[in-house]
């Protein structure tokens, strides 16, 4: 798996070597402020080592662009620019800007680009399902989507969509969906999502198979893929951005009979944030006569 | 037994054994006292796969919309489970809406819970690999090669005949069989 990783990344990145014992440190730093992950929402963590490949290869494809991500739980967002921040590659976007509807994970993303000192990332509490009315006009979209694996895709092309209104339906996209050779839907909702690129005016430059794992109890070994998209020449908007209420695209948003009926995760704030919380545990003293 | 493993039918299998250092002929018992008195039971469980919102609930409602009824089928099984023994209060079908858990039901050391009635004890062989996984990210692959690891539960759909004379070395046997009840399974805090 390594091996292949690193043929893909130096096929693609031939100028790319990095410091990995500094580049795996950055992106525990990362890990270590993520939220925890809310599975109703299908918000599961990409495991560290691909995150490390991953960051490089997206900070590389972004260099020197403006680059929005719809929806980023995993965090990538921070790892590219800290990445490129703390000089570890040499290379990575000119402004980050994260939409999501989990508050924790803005909050997490602000409060770490504070503390870094990262003023080109910023976050937009946002859901997806509302207009895009983003006034900022950016280079190139990411997107690591709820995977659809019970609405046919539905889910990912919902993301698609925003990334592409956020480019203005100019720019380049990366999209991280299942890829699994054994699992029927992964190969059905790849076939989707490449037909709704196509009827939106953009067709797939590369498709890098089986990159990711992710840290998931029931199927450790299920991988995702990088596909990129590229606009057609002189590719337009097919109207405003408009909200999506649809109720055959929600009807299995999140897994079947399951709609979104969430419009934010809102943050409990804490005090004792980024530490233990005070009610995982209690202190039992010494006794007096020891 | 043929009324349940039939090509077509759903089943949700789990292996079942000590939890929170009660031993599984006890919990059995308060199960079943729990459906006495309150007409079903709430079976504790955790971990990553069937959750209760996105995976359970669609795949049992599935099944009953076309008629057919899903069994939880349980394999006993020696575990040293020792978790905590905190007794949950409420509980919540859609993790908005909470309810507080009624007095002689008792949940402890679960974040999830399965409704059901109709605990009953039936002994036969579940052969895993006649079966396929029939809800979540998973869904389509053989229940022989999911179930394994830390995957100690999956929401199946029996896929091939079962030949009861075969020598099967993906059967798991299995010990008590109860019946879903609304809304099958259900977060609980």
């Amino acid at each position: 798996m390594w091996w292949f990783l690193e043929q893909v990344t130096s096929a693609i990145m031939p100028e790319a070597p990095f410091d990995i014992r500094a580049a795996v440190n950055a992106i525990s730093d990362v890990v270590q402020n993520r939220p925890r992950p809310l599975r109703e929402f299908d918000q599961i963590y990409m495991k560290a080592g691909d995150m490390v490949l991953q960051s490089d290869l997206i900070a590389h494809w972004a260099n020197g662009k403006k680059l929005a991500f719809i929806g980023d739980g995993d965090a990538i967002s921070v790892c590219v620019t800290y990445l490129h921040a703390r000089k570890i590659i040499p290379y990575g976007p000119t402004r980050v800007a994260v939409f999501d509807f989990d508050e924790r994970i803005c909050n997490a993303i602000a409060r770490f680009a504070d503390s870094e000192r990262l003023g080109l990332l910023s976050t937009v509490h946002y859901n997806v399902l509302d207009a895009l009315n983003s006034r900022e006009e950016f280079d190139c979209f990411y997107t690591n989507p709820p995977w659809g694996a019970s609405n046919e895709g539905e889910s990912v092309k919902v993301f698609i969509q925003r990334g592409m209104e956020a480019v203005r339906y100019k720019g380049d996209g990366v999209v991280v969906i299942g890829d699994d050779p054994e699992l029927e839907w992964t190969q059905r909702v790849l076939v989707k999502t490449q037909e709704f690129a196509l009827q939106s005016g953009y067709y797939v430059q590369r498709l890098m198979p089986q990159l990711h794992v992710y840290h998931l109890d029931d199927a450790p070994e299920l991988q995702s893929c990088n596909l990129m998209l590229r606009a057609l020449p002189n590719n337009r908007p097919p109207g405003p951005s408009e909200d999506i209420r649809d109720p055959s695209r929600l009807e299995n948003f999140y897994g079947r009979d399951a709609p979104p009926r969430v419009r934010y995760v809102r943050e409990k704030l804490r005090l004792d944030y980024g530490k233990a919380n005070e009610n995982e545990y209690e202190l039992e003293l010494w006794a007096e006569d020891r | 037994m043929t009324e349940i493993l039939h090509p077509g039918a759903g089943v949700l299998f789990m292996k079942v054994g000590t939890h929170a250092d009660e031993p599984l002929d006890e919990i059995i018992k308060r199960k079943r006292r729990e459906i006495q008195e309150a007409g079903y039971a709430l079976w504790g469980y955790g971990g990553g796969t069937c959750h209760p919102l996105t995976a359970v609930q669609p795949f049992v409602r599935d099944f009953e919309r076309r008629g057919s009824t899903v069994y939880l089928l349980m394999q006993p099984m020696v575990s040293r489970h020792l978790a905590v023994t905190e007794r949950a209060t409420q509980f919540s079908a859609d993790g908005i809406v909470w309810q507080p858990i009624p007095k002689p039901i008792n949940v402890i050391g679960s974040r999830y819970a399965f409704a059901i009635n109709e605990l009953k004890n039936e002994e036969f062989d579940l052969s895993l690999a006649t079966t396929r996984v029939a809800a979540g990210i998973s869904r389509g692959k053989p229940g022989d090669q999911y179930v394994k690891g830390r995957v100690d539960k999956a929401c199946l759909e029996i896929s091939d005949p079962v030949d009861p004379n075969a020598h099967d070395q993906a059967a798991v046997h299995i010990g008590f069989v109860a019946r879903f009840v609304e809304p099958f399974a259900v977060i609980v805090k």
